[in-house]
């Protein structure tokens, strides 16, 4: 077993890095790798990938570990199972990090299960106990409450990281860049993927941006979600929503915020027409300023809320979104 | 088709929480519990796949011995039969050794098709269980299932619909599969008074400590319990963040009304800005 740190990147639609990965290696930098005495690694697993390993140095990773597989083009569980769990084996990491994304979520369980690996999902902070093993803290008990928990002396340590908790710190680095092979041979693999259906928005990715704009059901309609947007566009926000409004068909699944969609944790979350359920703040309660647009003075939103205006968001939208573009337009 | 459900009893996602004295647990005390609410999106998806299917639904948890209420629950939902691991050596476990523990009782009910439980636990929200067992079964998972598209028992597959960043995928994987299921999948039916008569008659099996063999699932009385767990918690708090609660209301009725609109519009923007320095 060596005390190498790995950070697995993890990437967008557009085929870019996310964020998380380089929050990753800047937090694992400054809170493990000088106590540990390890390399910080970073492994990049997709189709066509290898081009990405400059902005990883960037960050900090002193070696990376490339598995280029045509295999790997669309995510799947098993051959992503299959492929990080047996470079694992092969390297022996002593921690293993990957952002908590749709896929982190997906095959980090599965993978640690496989190795035997203690893990933990979603973590805000990441430290090391006296005697080196991984501590962590993560929300708990639909966010109302925070937990510290303590690795086992068992090693990999896995987790993954809540994107948007740590902040990024350029570290530039001479890499070392170590191509990988897996056998990922079509007949290994059982499962299937038939159709692969996506659209880019165009706007920042939910859970990396600064600034989100969220829609509950108050708007009525597709069309009137053109309200959240505008202002969201202004602002440079992401665009967020509830699960009622998903629910009624006026957004895509992947704008939910809350206990079953996304965690956010932005500088600005601004809910418009949200009622403020308990599941819903289970996903921005960590926001560090909320704003809540409302007609109903009794809404909880306004009980967990920095800022409010009680009114109709037809009426508060328009010149609220004016304002804004007006003034960011002279900054 | 044998369809089973793994499932679990969760603190009511409304409870005010407090921790207990020791500092590394929430206080349970007068707690109300309830099935976990993604358990029940689970129960619903395998009585529908029941009555597209026939078969029978067979329910597993693991748990103390107030899980019964959630297990009859099920039951009274429409599920045939149950199985409660209970005994309080589990208690604390992490959750590979649960897993570990749940999938041999698994194996030990015989071949099964299809397996469904929720997405995650709401207390504790590890949204590991369900994905280990299949791992510890070696069955294929799909994780957060918005729609069963088709289960074809006689090819032995099942396709799904998986929500992912930007849209949807369409996987198809052999059975027997594992399907985590998260809300809105379905609308789960409630327990109706002829359903909670007919529960009271359903089997419920319970299997302790003893009818497990620790050591041929590579655990050990070390590896179990909070003591033996590859995760410990070791403190729990529950932070108090203070807002601001600066709510703009309109003069004769909370809502802003005429003028009061574009006054509150700049009077907000000016707050962010100035005071909050947010844009
Ligand atoms: C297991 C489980 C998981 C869940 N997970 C999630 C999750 O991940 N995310 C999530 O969001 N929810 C989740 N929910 C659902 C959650 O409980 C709420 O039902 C949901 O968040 C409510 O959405 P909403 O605020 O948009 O709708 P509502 O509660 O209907 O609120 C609409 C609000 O809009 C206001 N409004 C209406 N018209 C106007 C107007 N013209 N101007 C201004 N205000 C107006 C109303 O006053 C009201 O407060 C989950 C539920 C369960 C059971
Ligand atoms: N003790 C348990 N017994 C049975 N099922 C459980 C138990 N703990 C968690 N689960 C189930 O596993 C799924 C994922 O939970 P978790 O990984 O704990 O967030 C949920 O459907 C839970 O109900």
């Amino acid at each position: 077993m060596s005390q190498d740190i790995w950070v697995v990147a993890d990437l967008k639609l557009d085929g870019s890095l996310r964020k998380v990965a380089f929050e990753a290696l800047s937090e694992a930098r400054k809170n493990l790798i000088g106590k540990l005495g390890g390399q910080l690694c970073a492994m990049l697993m997709g189709s066509g990938v290898s081009g990405h390993t400059d902005e990883l140095a960037k960050y900090g990773a002193e070696k990376i570990y490339v598995l280029d597989d045509a295999q790997l083009k669309d995510f799947s569980t098993e051959v992503y199972t299959i492929a990080l769990s047996e470079l694992i084996k092969k390297h022996e990491p002593y921690i293993v990090i990957a952002g908590n994304t749709v896929f982190g979520q997906d095959y980090f369980p599965r993978v640690a299960s496989r190795l035997q690996a203690g893990v933990t999902m979603d973590v805000i902070d990441i430290g090391l106990t006296d005697d080196n093993r991984l501590k962590i803290q993560r929300y708990s008990h639909s966010s109302k409450a925070i937990q510290t928990q303590e690795f086992h002396s068992n090693t990999p340590m896995m987790t993954t990281v809540r994107p948007n908790s740590f902040g990024v710190e350029e570290y530039p680095v001479q890499a070392e860049i170590i191509n990988e092979t897996v056998d990922l041979s079509p007949e290994k693999i059982s499962s299937k993927i038939i159709e692969i259906q996506t659209k880019e928005s165009g706007r920042p990715e939910l859970t990396e941006a600064d600034k989100v704009v969220s829609g509950g059901r108050g708007l009525g309609s597709e069309d009137n979600f053109k309200y959240v947007y505008a202002l969201a566009d202004v602002l440079g926000a992401a665009a967020g929503a509830t699960r009622a409004a998903v629910d009624a068909g006026y957004c895509p699944y992947d704008m939910q915020v809350g206990q079953t969609g996304k965690a956010v944790s932005p500088n600005l979350y601004v809910a418009i027409a949200i009622s403020g359920a308990v599941q819903h703040y289970a996903g921005m309660g960590s926001s560090k300023v909320i704003v809540a647009i409302n007609k109903d003075p009794d809404a909880p939103i306004f009980q967990i809320c920095d800022y409010g205006i009680c009114g109709d968001l037809f009426e508060v939208l328009p010149p609220l979104t004016e304002d804004l573009e007006r003034l960011l337009a002279q900054d | 088709m044998k369809i089973l459900v793994i499932l679990s009893q969760t603190q009511d996602t409304e409870a005010k929480i407090k921790v207990s004295s020791s500092g590394d647990s929430i206080d349970t005390e007068g707690m109300k519990w309830v099935m976990n609410p993604y358990d029940e999106f689970a129960v619903e998806e395998a009585l529908l796949t029941r009555e597209k299917h026939g078969g029978e639904v067979i329910l597993i948890s693991i748990g103390p011995a107030r899980c019964i209420d959630a297990l009859r629950q099920g039951l009274a939902m429409g599920a045939d039969s149950s199985v409660h691991i209970k005994d309080d050596v589990f208690a604390d476990s992490d959750s590979f050794a649960t897993a570990k523990v749940i999938a041999s009782e698994i194996k030990n009910l015989g071949e099964f098709d299809i397996v469904f439980t929720g997405m995650k636990i709401i207390d504790e929200e590890s949204g590991q269980i369900g994905i280990q067992v299949a791992e510890e079964l070696g069955v294929p998972h799909v994780s957060l299932v918005s729609k069963v598209i088709d289960i074809k028992p006689d090819e032995r597959k099942v396709v799904c619909q998986k929500e992912i960043d930007g849209g949807y995928v369409v996987v198809e994987v052999p059975l027997p599969a594992l399907i985590t299921c998260p809300d809105a999948m379905n609308e789960p039916r409630y327990a109706s008074l002829p359903g909670i008569m007919k529960a009271k008659k359903k089997p419920l099996k319970e299997v302790g400590l003893d009818d497990i063999n620790l050591e041929s699932i590579g655990l050990s009385r070390d590896s179990i319990g909070k003591e033996g767990a590859r995760v410990k918690t070791v403190e729990i708090v529950v932070p108090q963040i203070e807002r601001k609660l600066k709510i703009i209301k309109g003069e004769d009725d909370p809502k802003v009304k005429g003028e009061e609109i574009a006054r509150s519009a700049d009077e907000l923007v000016k707050l962010l800005r100035e005071e909050a320095k947010v844009i």
